[in-house]
């Protein structure tokens, strides 16, 4: 389970100038549930995905993630936390555009050193779990935009985590591969993830797989 | 698990090496030219610093010549019999030699005379004179420095060699062997031939000799013995070992002051690049540093990771500049650096530099190379690895 606890997050962009992108929000997520953080650029679904992900820490309030007190993790337990909990699909993909498609999958096992057979099985059931299988040799820059999500939601699925955060996943794709994607989510749901995707996609809205939609406007849930 | 060596990790750095091919190889081929040079320049410190200590050890405790109006003039020989009346004094040498100038090769030879009844004040010739054919022949003959037999052979002299007498006629003399010397500096530039021999050559007189070698029983007894001799002999300039060893060593620190300069150099580029590197990454590799924490490494993941392509690059140039100093220096002999410190070579025959294994050198080199490039590696990217990822990203 997640639970935000009157979360604020604020940015100091200077001396003069402090952004608050999140204000005394809370929200609970329970373990397999589909959520959809929806809401205007700017509205601070990001910052929730960031502080579930503990990419970064609350200005103040508690994050809890399955009884633990994730806010304020050193970095090292943080770096920890995300490796064996949390598969993160960024907007723009994230992946390193001069390796593999094979060596940007198994980047998040890296550090663990794993059994070479570990390492294969593992990735070999996120490529075909997501139909990458074939292109598994392909430097990332030479895929297209839909290859390249798949690349990167194989990725986050690599270590089998509990929790996968999407941060605008449909952004940069056409009708077609954001139905795809929509299907990937809808087998990955079936293993009883818990997903945590921030759109403003209408696609995603009412859409049968998702259990809550969450709408927020100015750093405040609505 | 995590305490075995991670292969993946080191597969990551060689890739991110590979993914910046043009920087890493030009960053490499620079590091590798800076070691290269320092460690060159430590090998032919280190060869020619054997090679003075040699000669200087070879010195005889004392010499004594003969000045006039400030000049030396040539000493007679029956000197040696009121010097070797000095108590302490063990043997007292009238030396006979001076110097060639060949002009086709416009290089200076040393020609020493030898007696078969004296005793040699130094080992090499003592072994000249009981090994080779030098005292058994009826024509003249001589015994020659292997870079006096090739400058020889070049200039079409191989089984002998016209001298020129000061009144201009030619003294023909037979090559009988090559003299092996104590050091290279020594005997490169060495040709040893029977005192009568060095006389004609010179037009020196029997009675008279280039100087007197004096050798004593208790080394701390030299300096009183020089100044008796001064006594007896006021006309003439006492050098003692230790003074010949200062001459050499101010000569031996002039030129290690260009060294320097040549290694201040390096040193100075070096740490351009260090500094280059030090003071950020780009936005490439910060995002990278960005992705890799997002997804699950922690900050001593990436650490040991930038590690790596910083060992990879920099031990890499680091053997690769000691090899190719080593073969510059002792199997080319270092052509360009090595004038710089035989300066004189225009007037002397080279020498070789003798091969001189210094761990210490290796070391010195490896750590003012290889911890500092992977430090300069490392802080940068501690920088961006201890942010938050999400702030990184973005």
């Amino acid at each position: 389970m997640i639970e935000l606890k009157n979360v604020t997050k604020s940015y100091e962009i200077n001396k003069n100038n402090l952004v608050v992108a999140l204000n005394d929000v809370s929200m609970k997520i329970e373990e397999g549930e589909l959520v959809v953080i929806k809401g205007a650029s700017g509205s601070g679904k990001s910052s929730v995905l960031s502080l579930i992900a503990a990419l970064s820490k609350p200005t103040t309030g508690e994050i809890i993630v399955d009884a633990k007190q994730i806010s304020k993790l050193p970095d090292r337990f943080a770096s920890e936390y995300r490796r064996d909990n949390i598969g993160f699909v960024f907007q723009k993909y994230n992946l390193i555009t001069t390796l593999s498609v094979k060596e940007n999958i198994l980047l998040p096992l890296v550090p663990l050193n794993p059994d070479a057979q570990d390492a294969d099985a593992k990735l070999n059931r996120a490529m075909e779990m997501f139909k990458i299988s074939h292109k598994k040799d392909a430097i990332i820059k030479n895929l297209s935009g839909g290859e390249q999500q798949r690349v990167a939601i194989a990725r986050a699925n690599v270590n089998n985590p509990k929790i996968i955060i999407a941060d605008e996943p449909t952004a940069n794709l056409d009708e077609k591969l954001s139905l795809h994607f929509i299907e990937m989510l809808r087998e990955l749901k079936k293993l009883n993830k818990t997903i945590v995707i921030a759109t403003h996609d209408p696609l995603f809205f009412g859409l049968d797989i998702v259990d809550i939609e969450i709408e927020m406007h100015n750093g405040v849930v609505i | 698990m995590r305490n075995k060596i991670n292969f993946y990790l080191i597969e990551y750095a060689i890739n991110a090496i590979l993914r910046q091919r043009y920087k890493n190889i030009f960053i490499a081929t620079t590091l590798t030219f800076l070691i290269f040079l320092l460690t060159s320049i430590f090998f032919i410190t280190n060869s020619i610093k054997y090679e003075l200590n040699a000669t200087v050890d070879a010195l005889p405790e004392i010499v004594v010549q003969k000045i006039k109006a400030g000049r030396h003039y040539d000493i007679e020989t029956h000197a040696t019999e009121e010097i070797l009346a000095i108590t302490g004094v063990v043997d007292a040498v009238a030396r006979v030699w001076g110097y060639y100038y060949f002009e086709n090769a416009g290089v200076n030879f040393s020609i020493v005379g030898v007696d078969e009844f004296e005793a040699q004040y130094k080992e090499s010739l003592k072994r000249v004179v009981e090994t080779s054919n030098l005292m058994n022949t009826k024509e003249s003959s001589m015994v020659v420095g292997s870079g006096v037999k090739e400058t020889m052979q070049n200039n079409y002299y191989k089984d002998y060699f016209n001298f020129i007498k000061p009144d201009g006629t030619l003294k023909r003399v037979d090559v009988v062997g090559v003299f092996d010397g104590d050091t290279q500096l020594e005997s490169n530039d060495m040709i040893v031939m029977s005192k009568a021999d060095v006389r004609e050559i010179f037009d020196m007189r029997e009675s008279k000799a280039t100087d007197i070698v004096v050798k004593v029983s208790n080394p701390d007894e030299v300096a009183t013995i020089a100044s008796k001799i001064k006594l007896i002999f006021p006309d003439s300039r006492i050098i003692t070992k230790n003074d010949l060893k200062i001459s050499y060593q101010n000569i031996f620190d002039y030129k290690s002051g260009i060294f320097l300069a040549l290694f201040v150099v390096s040193l100075f580029t070096f740490f351009i690049i260090i500094y280059d590197k030090a003071s950020g990454l780009s936005s490439e590799e910060k995002r990278e540093i960005g992705i890799l924490k997002a997804i699950g490494w922690r900050v001593d993941d990436v650490l040991k990771e930038k590690f790596y392509e910083g060992f990879i690059i920099s031990f890499f140039s680091y053997m690769i500049g000691v090899i190719a100093a080593a073969g510059f220096v002792y199997i080319f002999q270092a052509p360009l650096l090595q004038n710089i410190f035989t300066g004189y070579s225009q007037l002397k025959a080279s020498f070789e530099l003798p091969f001189i294994f210094d761990v210490q050198t290796l070391f010195l080199v490896f750590f003012l190379s290889v911890p500092i490039y992977i430090a300069a590696t490392i802080i940068p990217s501690w920088k961006i690895a201890t942010l938050d990822a999400d702030e990184v990203i973005r």
